[in-house]
């Protein structure tokens, strides 16, 4: 990892969307046991996985992992925890609606 | 497997028009945030301590007892979105949006923890809040539907960055917002039950049981941390649970004031039920937090009113923009921070005892 340079590497990855009744669910695993760190970024290739109602999709892509910096990384750490407000249930909708 | 590779602009596939009730469907990209934390350290908790409690709670979660639960039945009578006032519309929307986010965004966390893990207990419990989470959100999404908004879960595609979180703000987080949504869900549950006219929308009855699944969760939570006592004991981690405390109750008010029509048409006073909620989860928390918020004391509602009138102040300067909007939004800031630091400086409660079993069931 450098100082200050990113790597990309690129990873097969299965997704997972799940648009039903039961459950709402997307997950990307890794299949090459790649695993990610504080600011790396993931971009999973191609059209967008589009699970139509009552669709479950299954399949295999590739995604690039955009490793963060070693900056990047202790920034990512030292100020990630000052968005855990997130976590918090209501939290997500922002502002006034008119 | 399935291919797709009919994108329309929208990203979204097209609904099924046939649907009587359908209308001009309008699509919200989900964007979840994505968390890694530490996990190591995750792997390293040593339930040994709480193994009768926790065998006895993942039981009781594998039973898995809302299983029948989240499934539309004679009660559930779709609202007449077309003939409903906008603002309140547009309201109830995004009351189910942000429920729906959270629910998704939950379950993404716990799938992530227990996909990561290697500790066979934690990799359990996570497996099963993830279930939960998904299932919620899939109920709020059909919801959704009804309304003729339609989730765009295209997100995975787009470039999506890893944020941090130590394991124990996750815990503490969590925990609170587990309660918090017990306590909203039962509060809003018990409301209508003595104002069934109230009854805005069908999903609100659904709230008795559901409301089961968010104090579970938060029990699993409380088990976690009673693993290491320092979590909750050190004197750096009561400073860092009382600022969750204060961030979590103030944040919550603030949010449900931007919703005057959605609880105005639930015959709900705002100040009322966010006193009643807090109230609720601040008794819950005393299971496991050493220091409680003193609500009764009068700097408390006078301080929250201060900070939720500077970040109306904030939301009104970011519309503005330009200058006269950044003067503004540094003015807000600065008031709004005063404000927490008043919240934050109110001495805390502590003469409640933490028992060492301290499970408990819900009961509002």
């Amino acid at each position: 990892m450098g100082l200050f340079t990113k790597e990309k590497e690129t990873a097969p990855c299965e997704v997972e969307v799940s648009h039903t009744f039961d459950s709402l669910h997307a997950h990307v695993k890794f299949l090459n046991g790649a695993t990610i760190n504080p600011g790396d970024e993931v971009l999973v290739h191609g059209a967008p996985v589009l699970a139509g109602y009552g669709e479950i999709i299954i399949e295999e892509r590739t995604a690039t992992i955009t490793r963060a910096s070693m900056v990047e990384q202790v920034w990512t750490r030292m100020t990630g925890d000052l968005e855990c407000m997130e976590l918090a249930e209501f939290a997500f909708s922002e502002g006034a609606l008119s | 497997m399935n291919a797709h590779t009919d994108v329309n602009a929208a990203g979204i596939i097209p609904e099924n028009s046939d649907d009587s009730t359908a209308m001009a469907t309008e699509t919200t990209l989900l964007d979840p945030r994505f968390y890694t934390t530490d996990f190591d350290e995750m792997d390293k908790i040593d339930v040994t301590p709480v193994r009768k409690e926790w065998d006895e709670m993942i039981a009781a979660m594998s039973a898995d007892p809302n299983k029948g639960h989240f499934k539309k039945n004679d009660e559930w009578n779709t609202p007449d979105w077309e003939a409903m006032d906008p603002k309140l519309k547009a309201e109830l929307i995004d009351f189910l949006v942000s429920s729906l986010t959270a629910e998704f965004s939950g379950c993404v966390l716990y799938k992530e923890m227990k996909r990561r893990g290697n500790n066979p207990d934690i990799c359990a419990l996570f497996q099963l809040m993830a279930r939960d989470e998904a299932r919620h959100a899939g109920f709020i999404n059909d919801a959704l539907r009804e309304a003729g908004v339609a989730v765009n879960l295209g997100f995975l595609t787009k470039a999506k960055k890893y944020t941090y979180f130590r394991p124990k703000f996750i815990y503490y987080a969590t925990y609170l917002s587990e309660k918090i949504g017990y306590a909203r869900y039962i509060t809003i549950y018990r409301h209508l039950e003595k104002n069934p006219d109230k009854m805005i929308h069908p999903i609100f009855k659904w709230f008795e049981n559901w409301c089961n699944d968010e104090f579970s969760h938060g029990e699993a939570f409380a088990l976690l941390m009673k693993t290491d006592p320092k979590l909750t004991n050190s004197f750096v981690n009561k400073l860092w649970i009382r600022f969750f405390l204060v961030a979590v109750f103030s944040v919550m008010c603030i949010r449900d004031h931007l919703r005057p029509e959605f609880h105005k048409a639930l015959g709900i006073d705002i100040d009322w039920y966010d006193r009643e909620v807090l109230r609720k989860t601040s008794d819950i928390s005393k299971q496991i937090f050493p220091v409680a918020i003193d609500l009764e004391n009068p700097r408390w509602e006078k301080n929250l009113l201060k900070l939720r009138q500077a970040s109306a102040a904030m939301d009104a300067a970011r519309r503005k923009g330009g200058i006269a909007g950044a003067f503004g939004k540094v003015g807000a800031g600065a008031r709004a921070g005063l404000a927490f630091a008043s919240l934050y400086l109110i001495p805390v409660k502590t003469d409640h005892v933490i028992e060492e079993d301290s499970r408990m069931v819900p009961s509002y």
